[in-house]
């Protein structure tokens, strides 16, 4: 029994369009889950699967996917590789408590900060993920243009065509239609596999280099940790805690689903952290050959490797940059409108006919116009300002983080579901290594010297 | 006795009224979530953590923008 536990019978129920949407979808895991088949254990989990993948592709978004072709281009695969793959680890310990707080309470994020803790600590909160949502939502869009811009799309087009698709993917008002959807443009993230291929990697190497785990190239210093920070922002930032929550709940997952909730998790893990090492190994030929890959955009990124790997290759690099940030661009201002409407009590669900959620879906169409927009602004430096994104995520996770680990630790709102100790070692891991990455990085911009005697150059 | 109402002035019929009660928990309706969570009494040491990062993640962000001015420079 937790808050929300209520009577089996109640005196009066109140039943919407969003309710029997929601309804028809859970008849379908209903029935799947009566039958004990192995297809209906798949079928099961075909219909289970959906926030894990989404926020795990969506956040190998475009300034994530340029953070890693960077990566690769300056410093190879010997330290990145498996950096990358640990921080998908702690982003699965991170995210599979969101889904246990949405299907044990079937309440937002928002909703339970300010809620549980109150509006003083939730306006906080809001304005933390209202603005790094923002600035990420413009470098989804610079990314957007930059890789059109290898095919000599215009920025307007480029920018235009986005937004359209955006559109057009909400206009469904079905959840299960758009997450289907979107799961299918996002599924074009592992393009940046054959990438890797093209390039032709010295497999051995790649091998050796996820076996075993080399020093930092160039040691510690303001570089490497602003990159360091750059590819942990790639993968864990607060509006995934936001989406994946909210997600859960919109699609009607509940406390039996939470085995499937984590598999969707680790799941979407795996796939994201394969094409982000595919995306390092795929620009490690530039780092091979000494080419300075300084203020590449994507299209810069596919001009060079285009002599090492082929038009093709060249091509999908571009296209996969793109897909990046087009899913990003949905699930960010579809986590922004999410929280919008649990703080401000309004309908927000993807279920909701545009009629009643005129609120929810103007947040979405505002948000995405005004981004796409200043993107326009000529002059723009943009390469700098995707680093920058990705570094103001990793500051703003340790004190979301704290709200989580609150959150799912209340008995009131969890009851049996709670955290186990586990659980909370590893986590409380992560919100140290975090912090102590921001403040290191911190140290190195205000105070260079002091940095250099702590160890770093 | 359970009386069941249509939200939002629709038309939801009976079949589909039954679909929703035998497959969506009480607390899974849109209806039910406008019902306010009780608030938290946060303890001491919470507090501290709170404000404690609330101060990092302040400074950090001076940080940030002082390194992107000057770095623009």
């Amino acid at each position: 029994m937790n808050l929300f536990s209520r009577p089996a019978v109640q005196p009066e129920v109140v039943i919407t369009h969003e309710d029997v949407d929601r309804a028809h979808d859970r008849a379908r895991v209903v029935e799947a889950r009566a039958r004990h088949s192995m297809f209906s254990r798949l079928r099961l989990l075909w219909l289970l699967v959906g926030p894990g993948i989404l926020v795990m592709l969506g956040e190998n978004d475009g300034p994530s996917m340029l953070s890693y072709a960077a990566t690769g281009a300056k410093f190879g695969i010997g330290f990145f590789l498996p950096f990358i793959v640990l921080t998908f680890a702690m982003a699965v310990v991170v995210q599979e408590m969101t889904v246990r707080l949405g299907a044990a309470t079937h309440r937002g994020h928002a909703e339970l900060i300010f809620e549980r803790f109150g509006p003083f600590w939730g306006w906080f909160s809001m304005i933390d993920l209202g603005i790094g949502n923002f600035l990420t939502l413009i470098t989804e869009f610079i990314a957007i243009r930059a890789g059109l811009g290898f095919f000599g799309v215009p920025a307007w087009a480029a920018v235009l065509a986005s937004l359209a698709l955006l559109y057009t993917a909400l206009m469904t008002h079905r959840y299960w239609t758009w997450e289907r959807i979107t799961l299918a443009v996002a599924a074009f993230n592992l393009v940046f596999i054959p990438v890797a291929i093209f390039s032709h990697p010295d497999w051995h190497s790649v091998r050796h280099a996820l076996a075993g785990w080399k020093p930092l190239p160039g040691g510690l210093n303001k570089d490497t940790l602003l990159i360091v920070l750059a590819d942990i922002g790639a993968t864990v930032t607060p509006w995934m805690l936001f989406f994946q929550q909210s997600a859960t709940v919109d699609k009607g997952l509940t406390k039996r689903d939470v085995r499937f909730g984590r598999l969707d998790t680790v799941l979407g893990a795996a796939l994201a952290a394969t094409a982000a090492v595919a995306t390092v190994i795929a620009t490690t030929p530039l780092f091979i050959h000494h080419m300075s890959a300084e203020n590449y955009q994507a299209a810069e990124f596919a001009q060079a490797l285009e002599p090492l790997i082929g038009r093709v290759g060249a091509s999908l690099f571009a296209l996969g940059i793109v897909e990046a940030g087009m899913v990003a661009c949905v699930t960010i201002s579809i986590s922004s409108a999410y929280a919008f409407g649990e703080v401000a009590s309004r309908p927000h669900s993807l279920n909701l006919p545009i009629g009643q959620g005129k609120a929810f879906y103007s947040i979405i169409f505002l948000l995405a116009a005004l981004a796409a927009s200043i993107v326009l602004i000529p002059g723009l430096p943009l390469v700098y300002v995707v680093l920058v994104v990705n570094v103001i995520a990793v500051l703003a996770m340790p004190p979301a983080l704290v709200f989580l680990f609150m959150l799912v630790n209340d008995k009131e709102l969890m009851a049996e579901m709670v955290s186990p100790r586990w659980a909370n070692a590893i986590a409380t891991a992560v919100v140290v290594f975090l912090t102590a990455a921001g403040v290191l990085f911190g140290i190195s911009v205000v105070a260079p010297n002091l940095f250099a005697a702590l160890g770093g150059k | 006795m359970t009386t069941v109402t249509a939200g939002n002035h629709e038309r939801i019929d009976a079949a589909e009224q039954n679909l929703v009660l035998s497959t969506l928990e009480p607390d899974q309706l849109a209806e039910a979530k406008k019902q306010h969570v009780p608030r938290r009494r946060l303890k001491g040491a919470e507090l501290a953590v709170l404000w404690a990062l609330r101060v990092y993640l302040l400074f950090m962000i001076a940080v940030v923008v002082y390194q992107a001015v000057a770095g623009a420079r």
